[in-house]
């Protein structure tokens, strides 16, 4: 996306080439392992931007133009550091990790001294080689999101790209595992506060206060790390977690009972793996949950430096197919009431008034990911430990999680039981909690990745009790109203956009309901831009500004 | 004979400076012959015509064209040589290490980094070479040309890098550059008006490349860089 490394490139050879001898020492390294050490002191600045050279580089991109309004333009420079450190992954097994630093420069008042910290966590990236250090990868927009959107207008951001990507070896990344991905942001924020004084922006501080927000999986993160170090007696000035599945256990019995999400295999590849790496009992062969079509290398197949379009080529993993379209038939002995329930549960989805229904239609095939058996026993053990959240939780529930054994009670449940203690481990309602800090939940009710109701609703309900002001819910796709109205607006304006464009000749002149489906596709992401200047905006009515 | 200054030579130097002079001893009486060794001193213009690979490792664009620019520099060229026969001569050239600096060209900043012509860097190097020359027209000629060929040895030491170039490279590098070995050429004119003085002028090159290795924070990144340096003397020498 940016072009200014290429004079960094030549100046760093014309630095260099007369650079002879090898007398001048670089960087110290670490010589411990432990958690949250900063490996490389100071980092490697990859990239350095006056506002006005910001904004140009943005300017000359059409994606980044675009949201440029929405951004704002740059009131400060942005130097941008490639932090790596220690942490562990999911079983504990020690690994260096990285991430960016993106510190905000210049001499406007928000640019310089004592600053604030972003602590944002990315949403789920198939891609191996993320580096949100790495501004110029035209693979990734996220990085130059945030870097526009916070560090522009005078936050720190401190960003990992986590256990799994870039330079870690780990092999898997440990996927919404609520553990060690908020213990993994502790790392991160704590190596970026030792590099910080180091480097070549030293003239920006950290004035202490802390930001925590995330989107997607990243907003699942976010909350974690938040309930994290509060729960650590730690001071969180203020968290903006969106569009994240907080309540796990719900939105995974959702999906298995037939609200299938997009984007479904390859996330439920990325979640299966984690577990299974990181607790050892999600299966003794892939096959015990994977179609064998699909089986064999799943196990460390996403992340990938792969891209995921030729992953889907070569038939690695179905595009969109997570179930068999053919429906099983649920037997429980003594049960035919509930056998029946679920069987008919288990249907491929035919509502024609839920226009997620086309969606969901696509999450069925003869090429499927996950095998029928293993599907029913998930659906017995949702109907047999009742997610309060959850599609088989009767009206007026409360919304908490179900209360699972620690041991299998009956070898009916076997299957997928260690799966859903897995999601019911790391669902954000378990064990209970409510922050200490002011917070915003950000998301859409149109979001067909992580529904808004299942995992923003949930959590809203699950902290009701919290008093007036602690809690702001934002659904962007809602009428515009309130403090947020003009970014509601703003995004949906964008939504119509992009539907006028797909039932333009432009767009291929699709019919209603098909450009309507191409909008609902890519709502997730659409989101993100928006949600993130809600947060800014939250953060800084949080801090005075 | 030279044999303190032989010794100091780098060993490829050294070892072609003292075959070439025992081969040519064992035809030609090698007694020490009146006016057969002559020292010049003289100025030394270098011009330098870099080329070089893209630079490689992360976070260099693929095709990135570098952008090299020393300075051409003067300093003092100062010489030794020994008649080797009617006809051939060798001869020991350097020059006194020059401090080469290293400027940006292109924007005015990278980003808001000031990168046109600042001084990035500070350099010495030392390079020797080592010539056997051929000189036409007989010996009473008092203007003989001459062409020779011979081996350059080049040495960087004395980095400095400034706080530009730190700044440009992303933080504080480690640059290791090998020493070169490279053949040189020289061609030129000298003038001797009075059997002990003469003046010369000449034009000489050489290849000069190595492979430079960078780390900047643990992160390496590599290039091939061929200097050809070609250097402008002007010189007054004495012969004993």
């Amino acid at each position: 996306m940016f072009n200014m490394v290429k004079g960094l490139g030549a100046g760093l050879v014309v630095a260099l080439l007369a650079a002879c001898g090898s007398n001048t020492g670089t960087s110290a390294v670490a010589t411990s392992t432990a958690r949250g050490t900063l490996d490389v002191n100071p980092p490697l600045r990859i990239l350095s931007f006056d506002a006005p050279g910001l904004q140009a580089e943005l300017a000359s991109n059409s994606t980044a133009a675009a949201l440029l309004p929405l951004w704002g333009n740059p009131t400060c420079g942005v130097d941008v550091y490639y932090v790596k450190f220690w942490t562990v992954g999911g079983a504990g097994e020690t690994t260096e990790s990285s991430g960016a630093l993106m510190v905000p420069t210049g001499a406007a008042p928000p640019c310089t001294g004592p600053r604030p910290i972003v602590l944002y966590a990315h949403g789920t990236n198939p891609d191996q080689t993320l580096n949100l250090a790495n501004l110029v990868n035209p693979n990734d927009s996220e990085g130059v999101s945030i870097a526009a959107t916070f560090a522009a207008q005078g936050f720190i951001v401190v960003a990992p790209n986590f256990a799994g990507y870039d330079i870690s070896t780990l092999g898997y990344h440990p996927y919404l595992n609520a553990v060690q991905n908020s213990g993994e942001m502790i790392d991160m924020l704590a190596a970026a506060r030792t590099a910080l004084p180091n480097t070549m922006s030293s003239a920006t501080s950290d004035s202490g206060q802390l930001l925590i927000t995330g989107y997607s999986a990243g907003g699942y993160v976010a909350m974690a790390t938040q309930r994290a170090i509060e729960a650590a007696g730690g001071k969180v000035t203020a968290a903006a977690p969106m569009s994240g599945p907080y309540a796990l256990e719900a939105l995974l019995d959702s999906v298995f009972l037939g609200a299938v999400d997009a984007y479904s295999t390859v996330n439920g590849t990325m979640l299966i793996d984690g577990y299974q790496h990181a607790y050892g009992n999600i299966y003794t062969t892939a096959t015990d949950v994977i179609n064998p079509q699909y089986a064999t290398g799943i196990g460390n197949l996403l992340p990938s430096a792969t891209p995921i379009d030729t992953i889907l080529a070569e038939g690695l993993l179905p595009e969109f197919a997570l179930f068999d379209n053919v429906t099983p038939t649920v037997t429980i002995p003594g049960s035919a009431v509930l056998s029946a329930e679920l069987t008919a549960a288990l249907a491929v989805p035919s509502n024609p008034a839920n226009p997620f229904t086309p969606l969901f239609d696509l999450g069925f095939g003869a090429s499927y990911l996950i095998n029928n058996d293993y599907r029913v026993s998930y659906a017995i053990n949702a109907a047999s430990f009742i997610d309060g959240a959850g599609p088989l939780a009767p009206t007026g529930s409360p919304p908490t999680v179900a209360a699972i054994p620690a041991m299998i009670p009956s070898p009916t449940l076997a299957p997928a039981f260690y799966l859903r203690q897995a999601l019911n481990t790391n669902d954000l309602r378990n064990p209970p909690w409510a922050p200490h800090s002011p917070t915003l939940l950000c998301g859409g009710d149109s979001d067909p990745v992580v529904y808004f109701s299942v995992d923003t609703g949930t959590m809203q309900k699950f902290w009701s009790a919290l008093p007036a002001g602690a809690l702001t819910v934002l659904d962007i796709n809602a009428t515009p109203a309130g403090p947020f109205a003009e970014l509601q607006g703003a995004f949906q304006a964008h939504q119509a956009g992009v539907l006028a464009f797909y039932e333009s000749a432009a767009g291929g002149s699709l019919s209603p309901t098909a450009a309507e489906l191409q909008v609902v596709a890519q709502t997730h992401q659409a989101e993100q831009p928006f949600c993130s200047v809600a947060a800014r905006s939250f953060f800084t009515e949080i801090l005075g500004g | 004979m030279p044999t303190l200054t032989i010794r100091a030579l780098p060993t490829a130097l050294a070892a072609i400076a003292s075959i070439a002079i025992s081969l040519i001893c064992t035809s030609v009486a090698c007694a020490d012959d009146p006016l057969s060794n002559d020292v010049r001193i003289g100025s030394y213009s270098v011009f330098y015509h870099v080329n070089a690979s893209d630079l490689s490792g992360p976070f260099i664009p693929a095709g990135e064209n570098l952008n090299f620019h020393p300075e051409d520099i003067e300093t003092l060229y100062f010489a030794y040589l020994r008649r080797l026969s009617p006809h051939f001569t060798f001869e020991l050239a350097m020059g006194v290490p020059p401090v080469a600096k290293t400027k940006g060209r292109g924007p005015l900043d990278l980003g808001s980094v000031p990168y046109n012509d600042q001084v990035l860097s500070t350099v010495r190097w030392f390079a020797p070479t080592g010539f056997i020359e051929y000189n036409f027209l007989p010996e009473s000629s008092p203007v003989r040309p001459f062409i020779g060929v011979g081996v350059n040895y080049t040495y960087f030491y004395d980095r400095t890098s400034t706080g530009p170039g730190d700044a440009v490279s992303g933080g504080p590098t480690k640059i290791s550059l090998p020493a070169s070995v490279g053949p040189a050429g020289t061609v030129g004119l000298t003038w001797r008006p009075a059997p002990r003085w003469n003046f010369t002028a000449s034009y000489s090159g050489s290849k000069v490349n190595a492979r430079l290795t960078a780390n900047t924070a643990g992160e390496i990144r590599t290039s091939h860089i061929e200097f050809n340096p070609t250097a402008l003397i002007i010189s007054v020498g004495l012969s004993f």
